[in-house]
């Protein structure tokens, strides 16, 4: 018995120990250094909603919520909500926070990013991400009301999304148009500077409300080149990649010099399927080339463990996702692919290729190259997989710009179309209504294939009005149903958000949103 | 001389208006607009509108040409559409950049290529000769874009004596302006050579040797003059090559040059700034063959007579 | 009496590099003409497991990030380059001896009307032009090497233009103007034999440049569409395996190497046959 509690009491004292010596180790200061492939078009979210800024902004700015590593919505400026009615949620505000530019934080700063943001001219970036936000008014000075249009379920996780980080109004009063470039927030870092095309330097906000960042300052900087910024990693001139070769990833994964962060995202990149244009309107055509793919292939030989398998049109982590059970419906069998043709009338013609009636089976499939990672190999490998089984693809590699234009025409005169959609507010309301209700297609909205299903459009539109979030995943649960049956994409992967460091890149926690760059809870270890 | 420059100066002007006008036009021709790009997923026909009203880009095409080339006459370059920030800030950030780097390409290329092509010349047929013929052919047959991956792969990986890519000091420059100078180097040497032994055959270069005067100087003040003339036109043609060609050797080594600057307006639909970007670069053109052509007359006093 | 074109013949004959330039040119020619039976492996069939195989037994020089085999596609390429390189120079001749005899014979209003445009032409930048192209006729080798002709017609029209320029004052053009002789058919038989070598010169040191620029222009990812093989965008796929598969970008780079060294060296050769004058070799 005594010999237990006297173990017992050395095992915690050896771990208070390693804890004390872990906390200890902690080094405050020092310059982390990350190469990245382009430059920010802005540093505010107004002007600025892709990657290369918001990385940067997502540790100036903050909102009133914030989505954390779990995908789960907590408290950031604001400390608590209370629904007043279906289209009003009250917010009580953090007392004695400053903007870095020393001014405090209140519910009129709310109010005036968000009436700038949404009826500003030109209005935000984000406004079309926002649903059916209409502003924020204030109550008195901590606490204001976040006002809706109509009944949004998805209000909360919209507030806590990247871009909605509360700006000083000071500051845009005094700076105008050139705050785009120098952004006031109340996060843990503030604006350094910004040589455009080179670097962007953040640093350490030393009157922040919360826990201070550990390091001294941030240097983000612009390596086009991928093979070059794996390079700048390996001679220590970076400390830190964003977007790393996943060819080099298993070597760095086993060396100790490196650490390799991962979890998977929010984005599917798909091959989409026009499903009003003969022969894909024919859903055997459809399945039959999803039985053509063999994406474990793709995954392991092209993505090289850089993503993970998509398991359907939404990402895990995205409120509302159900797994479509894409393995189990359609499982990678060419013997099947061939079958269901044939079920839909399609033989085998003198050339391989499939016809019927006179027509060959010839897709025509648009796609850029480097818009989302392997776009371009991925089609090239499909375009193999369908030759397989008497599928022709012609492939169009086009630059983005073109390829945009196309999939956002009317009409759409291709079959196919790879591209990748992330529910950035990561709620399935984003995308499913976005991408599959019958009145969201080109120009409006994002139904590049053009699918039309009543009982979907019912689902989706009852979803969004409902602020019963388990009532709301019921209904997600049966359009992702409906949607395993008619297969109107070809997911190819998700994309796992990945990092590459140097070892001595402490304390930093990858976030499954890849905008939600956070880099306060980072230490250097030199 | 004066008003050879200024006649030559006012020739170019109607040539950078057409230029502007033919990409705007371009531009527009083009699939995929400057706004749709820059909303990508968030583009709604309303949000593309209201933002193309803001930047006043849903006017026709004649209304904003003619109101650029208005503000141009007062400097006013513009303001890009992807950043709103004026176009001159961006070109003055970028452009400095191409030049170094081109000069360095040019320095090189000169220095190399025009002692290269003399020393060929003094000693014909001899080792050094036959391995800067060579040389040359290799060089100008080497694809720009891959002659920088490979002095990549040697100079920043095997052996890692330089940096990767982009600015900082003197050793980020080695690399992208040694890829950008080599076909230039091999054509400047070729050029010098074949004009160095034109000219020594020359009869009144025979006649200077057989009074006796100094080899060294035969060749240092009548040959060399003599063959300047086609090498420098070769160095003004290549000037303007190097500029262009630093599109792809920017992109290569991560040069924050005006090329880069130039591939992503193109790919933005950015017009107001590949505007700006290219009256730079033609400017520059016009103003390396008004230098070239100066030169002339400063080298062949038969030239400058003209005017 | 031998005839001029035996003279040149001999002439080149005696040039050790030039002879390897036709030898190489030659070979790029069978290359592509034979291609089906020339190439070990079918260049388009994929084999992800083999992907990045280094040169060996099964993949003689390697296999690309697909697992095709690279020796394949570089035979296959040849099509591409020669494709693009004879077209261009087609196109390129075509629109420049037109516009440049036009300029030279009429001169006046016409002829800075066509310099001025020529002078917009190239201070237009390169890549604007092929993205216009490609965007107004759609992606793909033939539209490519459109793209590549227009860029090289500019030369052409200066070329042609200053050389009737300079028969027009001769005494052999002037003799025939004398006996009747005028416009077209003028230029037709007594201006273009002169300029035939010149142009000949010009239309091999083009190649070896137009394959260049296809090879620039897939590289920034327009030209040839998959699974077509080019060299160019062999470079550009190849670039990001630099470090892990190297040979997948740096055979095809050389691949372009021969066949552009091929090009100059049988250019310089016929330069130095056609026309003693232009030799500057000291022999």
């Amino acid at each position: 018995m005594k010999m237990t509690r006297i173990v017992a009491g050395l095992a915690a004292v050896l771990l208070l120990g390693c804890l004390a010596g872990e906390a200890a180790a902690q080094k405050r200061g020092g310059t982390l250094t990350i190469v990245r492939p382009t430059d920010p078009v802005s540093l505010e979210p107004n002007l600025e909603t892709t990657a290369p800024g918001a990385w940067v902004y997502f540790n100036m700015l903050e909102g009133l919520l914030t989505l954390d590593e779990k995908m789960q919505v907590k408290p950031s400026l604001a400390t608590s909500y209370e629904v007043m009615s279906p289209t009003k949620v009250r917010f009580k505000l953090r007392p004695n926070v400053k903007f870095h530019d020393g001014t405090p934080f209140n519910a009129e700063a709310v109010r005036f990013t968000y009436d700038r943001a949404l009826n500003g001219k030109p209005p935000a970036r984000w406004a079309s991400l926002a649903g059916s936000l209409a502003g924020a008014e204030v109550v008195d000075n901590l606490t204001v009301d976040i006002v809706t249009k109509e009944p949004y379920g998805p209000i909360l996780r919209t507030l806590a999304m990247y871009c909605m980080g509360i700006v000083s109004p000071t500051a845009v009063g005094k700076l105008g148009a050139d705050f785009s470039r120098a952004p006031v927030g109340t996060g843990p870092f503030k604006f350094v500077e910004w040589k455009t095309n080179t670097h962007v330097i953040i640093e350490r906000h030393n009157d922040y409300w919360g826990d201070k960042a550990l390091l001294d300052r941030v240097i983000f900087k612009v390596v086009p080149e991928e093979g070059a910024r794996m390079l700048a990693l390996q001679t220590g001139d970076a400390d830190m990649v964003l977007f790393p070769s996943p060819a080099q990833l298993p070597a760095l994964r086993k060396d100790p010099k490196f650490a390799v962060h991962e979890t998977t995202g929010i984005r599917v990149v798909f091959a989409g399927l026009h499903a009003g244009l003969a022969p894909l309107d024919d859903v055997r055509v459809r399945q039959a080339l999803l039985h053509a793919v063999d994406r474990k292939a793709i995954l392991d030989n092209i993505m090289e463990g850089s993503a993970g398998p998509a398991l359907g049109v939404l990402a895990p982590g995205v409120f509302g996702y159900k797994d479509m059970q894409l393995e189990r419906l359609y499982p990678f069998d060419k013997a099947k692919a061939k079958a269901l043709l044939a079920q839909a009338g399609w033989t085998p013609g003198p050339d391989g290729v499939m016809q019927k009636g006179g027509q060959r089976l010839s897709l025509s499939w648009l796609t850029a190259r480097g818009r989302y990672p392997k776009d371009g190999e991925i089609t090239e490998a499909i375009q193999a997989m369908f030759k397989d089984v008497g599928v022709e693809a012609k492939v169009q590699v086009l630059e983005w710009a073109a390829v945009f234009q196309q999939v956002r025409g009317n009409p759409l005169n291709h079959h196919m179309f790879t591209l990748g959609w992330v529910t950035s507010n990561a709620d399935a309301d984003y995308s499913l209504y976005a991408l599959f209700h019958s009145k969201q297609t080109p120009p409006t909205g994002w139904n590049t294939s053009r699918y039309a299903n009543p009982r979907i459009d019912t689902l989706v539109e009852q979803a969004r009005r409902s602020l019963n979030q388990s009532e709301r995943e019921k209904l997600y649960a049966e359009v992702q149903d409906i949607l395993a049956k008619e297969m109107v994409w070809i997911p190819v992967y998700t994309t796992k958000e990945i990092i590459a460091t140097r070892a001595s890149v402490k304390g930093f926690q990858i976030h499954p949103v890849e905008y939600n760059l956070a880099l306060w809870k980072t230490w250097l270890d030199k | 001389m004066l008003t050879f420059i200024v006649r030559r100066l006012l020739l170019a002007v109607p040539v950078l208006l057409g230029v502007v006008f033919v990409v705007m036009l371009t531009v527009d021709l083009l699939p995929g607009d400057a706004v749709s790009l820059m909303l990508g997923e968030h583009s709604t026909p309303q949000a593309v509108a209201a933002l193309r009203d803001y930047l006043g880009l849903d006017k026709p095409l004649a209304t904003r040409y003619v109101q650029y080339v208005g503000r141009l006459l007062t400097g006013d370059l513009g303001r890009s559409i992807q950043q709103n920030r004026p176009v001159t800030a961006e070109l003055a950030e970028a452009w400095p950049a191409t030049l170094e780097l081109t000069l360095a390409a040019l320095v090189l290329a000169t220095v190399f290529g025009v002692t290269a092509g003399v020393v060929s010349a003094v000693w014909p047929s001899s080792l050094f000769d036959a391995v800067a013929r060579l040389g040359s052919l290799f060089g100008l047959s080497l694809p720009v874009f891959w002659t920088g991956l490979v002095l990549i792969v040697i100079f920043a990986w095997w052996l890692p004596w330089l940096p990767v890519g982009g600015t900082g000091s003197l050793a980020h420059l080695v690399l992208p302006a040694v890829a950008l100078a080599l076909p230039s180097t091999a054509m400047v040497a070729r050029m010098t050579r074949s004009s160095v032994l034109e000219v020594l055959r020359e009869d009144y270069v025979r006649t200077a040797r057989a009074k006796g005067v100094r080899e060294r100087w035969v060749v240092a003040k009548h040959a060399l003059r003599n063959a300047a003339i086609p090498v420098l036109t070769l160095l003004g043609l290549q000037a303007g090559q190097l500029m262009g060609g630093a599109v792809l050797t920017e992109t290569v080594f991560a040069w924050p040059g005006l090329g880069r600057l130039m591939v992503k307006a193109i790919f933005a639909r950015d017009y107001v700034l590949l505007q700006g970007a290219v009256l730079v670069f033609s400017l520059a053109f016009v103003l390396i063959n008004l230098l070239v052509d100066l030169s002339y007359g400063a080298l062949d006093p038969r030239v400058s007579k003209q005017g | 009496m031998e005839t001029p074109g035996r003279l040149a013949w001999r002439r080149f004959k005696r040039n050790r590099l030039a002879v390897v330039g036709l030898v190489l040119v030659a070979a790029l020619l069978g290359s592509a003409l034979l291609a089906p039976w020339v190439a070990p492996r079918d260049p388009a069939k994929q084999s992800l497991i083999e992907k990045r195989a280094r040169p060996g037994a099964k993949f003689v020089l390697g296999a690309d990030e697909f697992g095709r085999d690279i020796l394949s596609r570089v035979i296959y390429g040849t099509r591409v380059a020669l494709l693009v390189g004879t077209l261009s120079v087609v196109i390129a001749l075509a629109i420049g001896v037109a516009l440049g005899s036009v300029a030279g014979f009429t001169g006046g209003w016409t002829d800075t009307l066509i310099m001025r445009a020529t002078e917009v032409l190239l201070a237009f930048p390169y890549l604007l032009l092929a993205i216009a192209v490609v965007s107004a006729l759609g992606p793909g080798v033939l539209n490519t090497t459109i793209a590549v002709g227009i860029w090289g017609a500019p030369t052409v029209v200066r070329l042609v233009r200053g050389s009737v320029l300079a028969l027009r004052e001769s005494e052999y053009v002037g003799a025939a103007r004398a006996l009747g002789a005028s416009g077209p058919g003028l230029v037709a038989r007594h201006v273009l034999p002169n300029l035939l070598p010149t142009v000949i010169v010009y239309a091999t040191l083009f190649m070896a440049n137009a394959i260049l620029v296809e090879a620039a222009l897939s590289f920034l990812g327009l030209g040839v569409q998959p699974p077509t093989a080019s060299w160019g965008l062999m470079v550009s796929t190849g670039r990001d395996l630099l470090l892990v598969a190297p040979h997948v970008a740096t055979i095809p780079g050389v691949a372009i190497m021969v066949a552009v060294l091929g090009f100059n060296l049988l250019g310089d050769g016929l330069r130095d046959a056609l026309d003693p004058r232009l030799r500057g070799d000291g022999r």
